[in-house]
């Protein structure tokens, strides 16, 4: 359990890392909070000719209010986050996921980056980005892009952060009035990643009708799944028990996920529709509470 | 001679007085002991379950920076003895282990050859280098599987892959099945658990040319087994082999047993006469440190219509892995599940059939409640199922079918003496402290909705305390079986004992201290208990099964009686008074009812070592120390009863526990607070094995649990706070009314656990036979009853 040799660089700019990105290529691995990262150092399931630690690149880090949006450093330690007054108020969905993500003293070093970046399929994070249609922003050699959360989960482990790109910050609207959320999930224990977990958010008009609403599954594939054809059963209608159940079933339907040691497939497709119905009822619960 | 001073520290919640330097990082751990020129120790492991070594190419690795050796084998069985654990009786077949594979290797993560590197960093990059040549065999990795006569042979000397097997009746069964109302026949499985301690496994070996010896520090909870598995493996005598057990974090059992790890570090260090070190990192620790508890059993039990359990047949079937582990070899869990099986019940038949069989697997071995636990979950769930079909509280089918108090010592069905034990009053008091028929009442309150209210109740007996009777009659002839303590007062006054037992973290130096200080009658502070050090301490077997408080404990209270009259017949010359007219309170002799007239034990050890400086009386000789070696009866028993109180969520599968009460009685308690710490951490592991605990392995083999992200233990958010009720029934004409009670708290809690699972669930058809009720299985055999329901 110690890592194979690498070569490590501690860069102290945003270019200074973009420079070692360009040199090293996919031979490059970005060090964050290291809470994946380095146990996959350690057991050499990932064997980086280069480790450049971000730890001291400044400009990273830090929750900002934008018009509609809150923008989030990528470097931003999880535990920031949890505690954040403005992330509780704005962006509700994730103050809720954030005690999920493993245990306090990971999150004190875990990032908000290295989460979305590792994209690991049951993690928490990419759920709640998807279901909040946030934005992903990179900067490369060639300046800065934006990559909507639908196209930045590519696969397993996967982004569309190119080898030569850093993620310096993801963007999220913030909930507009008469906004539920939930963020329910079954892990084998506290801290665990998700055998399933489901981020939804609901929105009533004023006579308390669902406007929109939002349903992403973590852990039921390579990248969070997205259920818009769920989302259908929804929107236009007042919320209530039939709706969720035919959302749930509906989610259910979509999911198409793998067994592993935690759970078979089986599983995780039927609990993903239970998940989906509780999160449903409360978020609108929710809604109709901000409603009144 | 004399009368015991009366016990002023035993019974007491003393604080542990080894907790601040563990607590301040001041303790000394294997991985904190560096010698000078010491070299780190890696393997290269077999990455199949079975598998011919063809050759091994190290050039590689031995080119690379700060590589000193690489050891194969085929080399090292030139100097080395494979491990062989004996036993006697004709059914038993003993495997050979060798220090490292060859010619083949028997699972996934068996040492196959040995690195040795100037730090493990640069260990770890060689042990890549290694390149192995391996021809793939068919593995066998079921035990039932590895029955049928054309499975693949792990030991070819062997017409088979049964290491042991065992049959009994008692003679009464079958007219107990033929007699019964209530007959009911299932199959039960039990996950491979290991046990995970905070610390892994680990050797520093440092090999003496001028003198010829070996010093040999080791995690161990056995150091005398350890030396005489070494001696034997090295072909050294054991006085040539000095083995020192540090500070260790944890044992459970699995620390009892040697290892070709252990072996292959003294080799090195011997052949290259420098000092070598390996630390089992938490990887190995998954893939290689004795496992346990894997088993299915089929079982059957007879009943009245009223519940009364009358007989119970089982053939067990223990999965024990590619070795048979020194020195208790691979019957001790199977043979111990079939032993136990009676447990409090007053049965008038039983008959088993036991194996264990060899897989191409991690061996198992010792690991808190070995064989006990399994037997346990089998015979209560079996409990409840007559509970069930007879329509009677499960509570009223125990109370009625438990043996009497006033029968004990009480022969089992099994033929085990239970010498002393109140299974009806344990569980009474636990019922009652639960409060159970309000936690009934609020069960039945709770309804039918996606939250399922269960309450599990579990009675068991803990084999504890086992003297060389024991393992006479098991054949584990290799097992001393005896404790030793040494007592010894220093001429200025201060109190050691130096014990063969080897404390893992249980809090020895305290509780061997309040036994101590109180047959001596010494201030606590005046104690110091010296163990771990097989020059320093005598010759005994350690601390493993429950023992410690019993045997050691044992030999230490009749050792320092030995002292103690020494001390009054000195003192009694000294005031000139008859011994029998002199009290000892607080290190000092006094003459009874004239506290003026008195000496100190220090004015007695000072005569004591310096006969010169007054006069000893006649015909004793000096010194003030004594050494007992302590063989106990063959066992004493404690017993207990659990209640677990769980809701399920019928949708997800997921169980919380919402209530946990123990009843444990273990006679006289040293220490009430280590006891219950010790019951807190063993329900703990019990929960474990009960929800989350599974060692995986696919068909090939491969285990696929690990690390701590898929071998679940739980945590503190995961477990219920503990209630303890006590009871203390002494065994009658012992030493020291001390009972073990490391393993009940692991032994009831799998069963209770279950049995609330299945109470929860019954009202869905669903019947509980498997362990661990990971959220998939459950939400598996919920929908399995739905469909069988709907059918139906």
């Amino acid at each position: 359990m110690k890592p194979p040799p690498f070569e490590y660089f501690a860069p102290a700019s945003v270019k200074e890392t973009l420079d070692l990105l360009r040199e090293h290529g996919d031979q490059a691995k970005l060090l964050a909070g290291g809470q994946s990262l380095v146990p996959m150092l350690n057991f050499r399931l990932v064997r980086p000719g280069a480790l450049i630690d971000l730890n001291g690149v400044p400009g990273l880090d830090g929750i900002r209010e934008e018009p509609g949006m809150l923008r989030i450093g990528a470097m931003t330690r999880q535990r920031a986050v949890e505690r954040s007054a403005v992330v509780r108020e704005r962006c509700p969905l994730l103050a809720e996921a954030m005690p999920q993500i493993g245990h306090v003293q990971i999150r004190n070093r875990g990032t908000i980056g290295g989460s979305l970046v590792h994209a690991d399929p049951a993690a928490e994070l990419p759920a709640v980005v998807a279901a909040l249609g946030g934005e992903l922003i990179v900067r490369g050699a060639a300046g800065e892009r934006t990559i909507a959360a639908a196209d930045f989960f590519v696969g397993y482990l996967t982004t569309a952060v190119a080898a030569d790109e850093l993620l310096v910050a993801v963007r999220l609207p913030v909930a507009p009035p008469r906004a539920g959320h939930a963020f329910v999930e079954v892990s084998r224990r506290h801290g665990d990643f998700a055998l399933v977990g489901v981020a939804v958010t609901v929105t009533l008009d004023g006579s308390g009708v669902c406007t929109s609403a939002a349903i992403a599954v973590t852990g039921v594939g390579p990248a969070p799944v997205v259920a818009a054809d769920a989302v259908a059963a929804l929107v236009g209608q007042r919320p209530a028990t039939t709706a969720f159940e035919e959302a749930a079933r509906r989610v259910s339907a979509q999911l198409e996920p793998h067994s592993d040691l935690h759970a078979s497939a089986e599983y995780r497709k039927q609990v993903g529709g239970v998940l989906t119905r509780r999160a449903l009822a409360l978020a609108s619960e929710r809604a109709a509470g901000a409603s009144r | 001679m004399s009368m015991a001073p009366a016990r002023k520290y035993v019974s007491a919640r003393i604080k542990r007085v080894e907790d601040p330097p563990l607590l301040m990082g001041k303790a000394r751990y294997l991985s904190d002991i560096t010698l000078g020129g010491m070299l780190t120790v890696g393997f290269v492991r077999s990455p199949h379950a079975h598998a011919r070594i063809v050759r091994i190419d190290a050039r590689a690795a031995l080119a690379m920076p700060g590589v000193e050796a690489v050891l194969t084998g085929e080399q090292v069985r030139a100097f080395t003895q494979p491990i062989r654990a004996e036993m006697s009786g004709a059914s038993y077949r003993s495997t050979d282990w060798a220090a490292l594979a060859w010619p083949k290797a028997r699972f996934v993560g068996e040492p196959v050859a040995a690195v040795v590197a100037s730090d493990r960093y640069r260990v770890e990059d060689a042990l890549d280098a290694v390149v192995v040549e391996y021809e793939p065999l068919p593995p066998v990795v079921d035990a039932e599987a590895a029955m049928t006569a054309d499975a693949p042979r792990l030991h070819e000397q062997h017409p088979d892959n049964i290491i042991i097997q065992a049959r009994y009746d008692n003679g009464e069964t079958d007219r107990a099945f033929a007699d019964a109302a209530i007959t009911l026949r299932t199959t039960f499985r039990h996950g491979r658990c290991t046990s995970a301690p905070m610390e892994g496994r680990g050797v520093v070996a440092s090999w003496d040319a001028a003198d010829g010896t070996l010093t040999v520090w080791a995690s161990t909870q056995a150091p005398h087994f350890t030396r005489a598995g070494l001696a034997a493996a090295l072909d050294l005598p054991e006085s040539r082999i000095r083995v020192i057990a540090p500070a260790i974090g944890g044992g459970f059992g699995p620390k009892m047993h040697v290892y070709p790890e252990d072996v292959t570090v003294c080799a090195l260090a011997r052949r290259l006469g420098r000092p070598v070190k390996w630390l089992e990192d938490r990887r190995e620790n998954l893939l290689t440190s004795a496992q346990a508890r894997e088993f299915v059993a089929q079982a059957e039990v007879a009943a009245d219509r009223d519940g009364t359990i009358l007989a119970f047949r089982a053939t067990f079937i223990c999965d024990v892995g590619a070795y048979s582990v020194y020195p208790t070899t691979a019957a001790l869990e199977p043979m111990t599940a079939a032993g136990i099986m009676p447990g409090p019940y007053r049965l008038r038949g039983y008959s088993y059939e036991a194996y264990g069989v060899a897989t191409n697997k991690c061996p198992t071995g010792a690991y808190r409640g070995v064989g006990m636990a399994f037997a346990t979950f089998v015979r209560e769930r079996l409990v409840d199922m007559v509970a069930a079909a007879c329509a009677v509280d499960p509570a009223d089918v125990r109370r009625r079918s438990f043996f009497a108090q006033k029968d004990t010592p009480y022969t089992t069905a099994s033929g085990i003496i239970v010498d002393s034990a109140d299974p009806a009053g344990s569980l009474a008091s636990v019922l009652d402290a639960a409060g159970y028929d309000g936690l009934r009442a609020e069960q039945r309150a709770a309804g039918n909705g996606r939250l399922r209210r269960g309450i599990g109740l579990c009675a068991y007996t803990e084999f504890t305390g086992m003297g060389s009777g024991t393992f006479r009659r098991r054949g584990m002839t290799q097992v001393s079986g005896y404790d030793a303590a040494t007592v010894r007062v220093e001429p200025t006054g201060e109190v050691r004992a130096f014990l063969s037992a080897a404390s893992q973290g249980q809090g020895h130096a305290t509780t061997f201290a309040q036994v101590l200080a109180d047959e001596l009658g010494v201030p606590l502070a005046a104690v110091t208990i010296i163990e771990g050090d097989t020059e320093r301490c005598p010759h005994g077997s350690g601390s493993f099964a429950s023992r410690s408080m019993v045997v050691s404990g044992g030999a230490l209270i009749l050792a320092a009686r030995k002292v103690r009259d020494k001390t009054l017949t000195i003192a009694a010359h000294m005031l000139e008074a008859a011994a029998t007219d002199l009290v000892i309170d607080d290190g000092r002799i006094a003459v009874r009812g004239m506290a003026s007239r008195a000496v100190t034990l220090a004015d007695v050890a000072r005569l004591a070592y310096r006969p010169a400086s007054g006069t000893l009386p006649p015909g004793v000789d000096p010194a003030l120390e004594a050494t007992h070696h302590y063989d106990p009866p063959p066992a004493t028993f404690s017993n207990g009863t659990h209640l677990a109180v769980v809701d399920v969520d019928i949708e997800t599968g997921e169980v919380r526990i919402v209530r946990y009460v123990v009843g444990e009685d273990c006679g006289t308690m040293v220490n009430p607070m280590i006891v219950e710490g010790q019951l807190h951490g063993a329900v703990a592991q019990g929960i474990g094995n009960a929800l989350y605990e599974r060692i995986v392995h696919d068909d090939g083999g491969q285990p696929l649990t690990t690390s701590f992200m898929d071998y679940l233990l739980p945590t503190t958010m995961e477990l219920p706070s503990v209630e303890v009720v006590h009871s203390e029934t002494p065994p009658p004409g012992s030493v020291s009314g001390f009972k073990g009670m490391a393993e009940g708290g692991t032994i009831g809690a799998a069963s209770a656990v279950a049995n609330a699972v299945a109470d929860a669930l019954a009202p869905l058809g669903v019947e509980v036979r498997e362990l661990p009720l990971a959220p998939d299985v459950l939400h598996r055999l919920i929908a399995r009853a739905a469909r069988d329901g709907t059918r139906a």
